[in-house]
């Protein structure tokens, strides 16, 4: 069970700068502070532009800061980690390799023998409701079942923390209301610390205990909604309906200004 | 049906070339040692048949063509997969690639024969000049076609540089370095005769140069209808591989 208040993620006065091909300083991140707690499910959401995306890169260790501190477990993120696995929006599977194939492959880079890689990646796919087509290859399974592949790929090496960088945002709605569901039990049956971004409300406040609005130009945290709803959520009920108003009324209040920073720009 | 009427279609119009051809061959334009009618072509064909010598040429070509093929595969290779990881290397290189690459493989004849002699070795070079370039090139942009991502999954699950090259480029790439590998059959396999016409005496360049010493330009012809098929058969079998990989990779 998860401690509470145990920090897993701090990030401290973080920025980060891009040069442009054009030699162009741009921030993409300024003074960001955020403390994430151990089993915490956090959602990122916010407009295009926002940061979000560099955001889930620095806690994965794909970037790094420009200035400003980001630990996990007390430790700086100095780069990629095993016990950190990002799962992307297109899905990063490797087509060469079957269903079954692409779970082992964490567990095959780890090191762990055939034999126990093999009863593991199966008791994942079992997991995610995938062991039948364990040989299959991806081209053969739908936008849902490929992500599963890759959830079932990262919950196979049973890291700490899972960072999603918009998973579901290319499935057709029937499939993403089923893999949020999906995610949820898993959630709670692994215990996993999870940032999900996305730039769907809905799907924000259905899955997060925190749900963190970051505003553009320059990329900030403009605002931190506490979910305090039981999952599993019930999607059309007025205390939903609630949460929902106000990020929607904020969203709407950081896009505004969005247009208005752009016409003085002009 | 289709198969069938694209089949019946093709062997029409080879009929129709054939009778072309006997016709022509008939005007006696050319006496028959300059321009031999199909029928002399085909007791040709016969007389290699039973004398065996066909499958001697055939067989000598492949394997020279093997060789030079072979070896360029094993040099090009690795190297486009350094070149292809190693940006500031290609950098260094890619302009001299970029300035023998269009230079043809006969450019070379005169050096090549003097450093090499006679024997298999010219023909072998002169082969392993005319898939290099191809090779190289199309696993250099294999390589740094590989997508990001994979790379990204690769380093988040901790996979050694060896895993990575091994499990993840070479896997990835594998598609697009066939399409090169096939490529580079046939622009190799066009200069085959050249290479036999460097002193050697067998082989199927061999064979045309040969028999126009002895005015048996039916022979020639042969040749030349041996060098087409052969190529042919190794273009196949090549395409037969490329179409297996694409379709395990979920590509076709």
């Amino acid at each position: 069970m998860t401690t509470p208040h145990s920090t897993k993620i701090s990030l401290q006065n973080l920025e980060k700068c891009f040069t442009t091909a054009q030699g162009v300083v741009q921030t993409a991140l300024s003074s960001v502070d955020l403390e994430i707690q151990t089993g915490e499910f956090v959602c990122l959401i916010g407009p295009s532009g926002c940061g979000k995306t560099t955001l889930i890169n620095l806690m994965a260790g794909f970037e790094k800061p420009s200035y400003g501190s980001i630990s996990i477990d007390g430790k700086p993120v100095t780069g990629p980690d095993r016990e950190h696995i990002m799962i992307f929006q297109d899905y990063g599977l490797y087509p060469w390799r079957t269903v079954l194939g692409n779970v082992l492959f964490g567990l095959q880079a780890r090191g762990v023998s055939a034999g126990e890689a093999r009863a593991r990646a199966m008791e994942t796919l079992e997991l995610v409701g995938l062991s039948q087509a364990s040989e299959k290859h991806p081209h053969e399974l739908s936008g849902g079942m490929k992500q599963r592949v890759a959830i079932a790929r990262a919950l196979a090496v049973e890291p700490s923390i899972l960072l999603m960088d918009e998973p579901f945002a290319a499935l057709d709605a029937f499939s993403r209301l089923h893999l949020q569901d999906e995610l949820l039990r898993l959630w709670q049956e692994k215990g996993p610390t999870i940032i999900f971004v996305t730039h769907d409300l809905d799907e924000a406040i259905a899955l997060g205990q925190r749900v963190v609005l970051m505003a553009p130009a320059p990329g900030r945290i403009q605002r931190i909604l506490e979910v305090s709803l039981s999952h599993p959520r019930e999607r059309t009920r007025d205390d939903f309906a609630m949460f929902r108003r106000e990020l929607f009324n904020e969203f709407r209040l950081v896009h505004q200004q969005a247009l208005q920073d752009a016409e003085y720009s002009i | 049906m289709r198969r069938f009427t694209s089949l019946l279609l093709s062997a029409l119009t080879f009929l129709a070339l054939l009778g072309t051809w006997h016709i022509a061959a008939g005007l006696r334009i050319y006496p028959e040692y300059l321009f031999p009618s199909p029928l002399s072509v085909a007791i040709g064909i016969l007389e290699l048949f039973r004398s065996g010598d066909i499958w001697q040429y055939v067989l000598v070509s492949m394997l020279r063509f093997g060789a030079g093929y072979g070896a360029a595969v094993i040099l090009a290779f690795p190297l486009g997969l350094l070149f292809g990881r190693c940006l500031l290397l290609w950098k260094a290189f890619d302009p001299l690639v970029q300035v023998l690459r269009p230079v043809s493989p006969i450019a070379w004849f005169p050096l090549v024969s003097l450093w090499f002699g006679i024997g298999n070795l010219p023909a072998v070079v002169i082969i392993f000049l005319a898939a290099f370039y191809p090779i190289l090139l199309s696993t250099v942009a294999a390589v740094r076609n590989v997508p990001s991502r994979y790379l990204k999954v690769a380093a988040n699950f901790g996979a050694s540089r060896g895993k990575t090259i091994w499990g993840v480029i070479i896997p990835a790439a594998f598609p697009q370095i066939t399409v090169g590998f096939h490529i580079a059959i046939g622009s190799a396999w066009v200069f085959l005769v050249a290479g036999e016409m460097l002193g050697v005496r067998s082989g199927l360049g061999y064979l045309i140069i040969d028999s126009r010493n002895n005015l048996r330009t039916d022979l020639v012809i042969v040749g030349i209808i041996l060098i087409g098929l052969s190529g042919l058969v190794i273009d196949r079998a090549m395409g037969l591989v490329e179409r297996s990989v694409k379709r395990q990779w979920g590509d076709a």
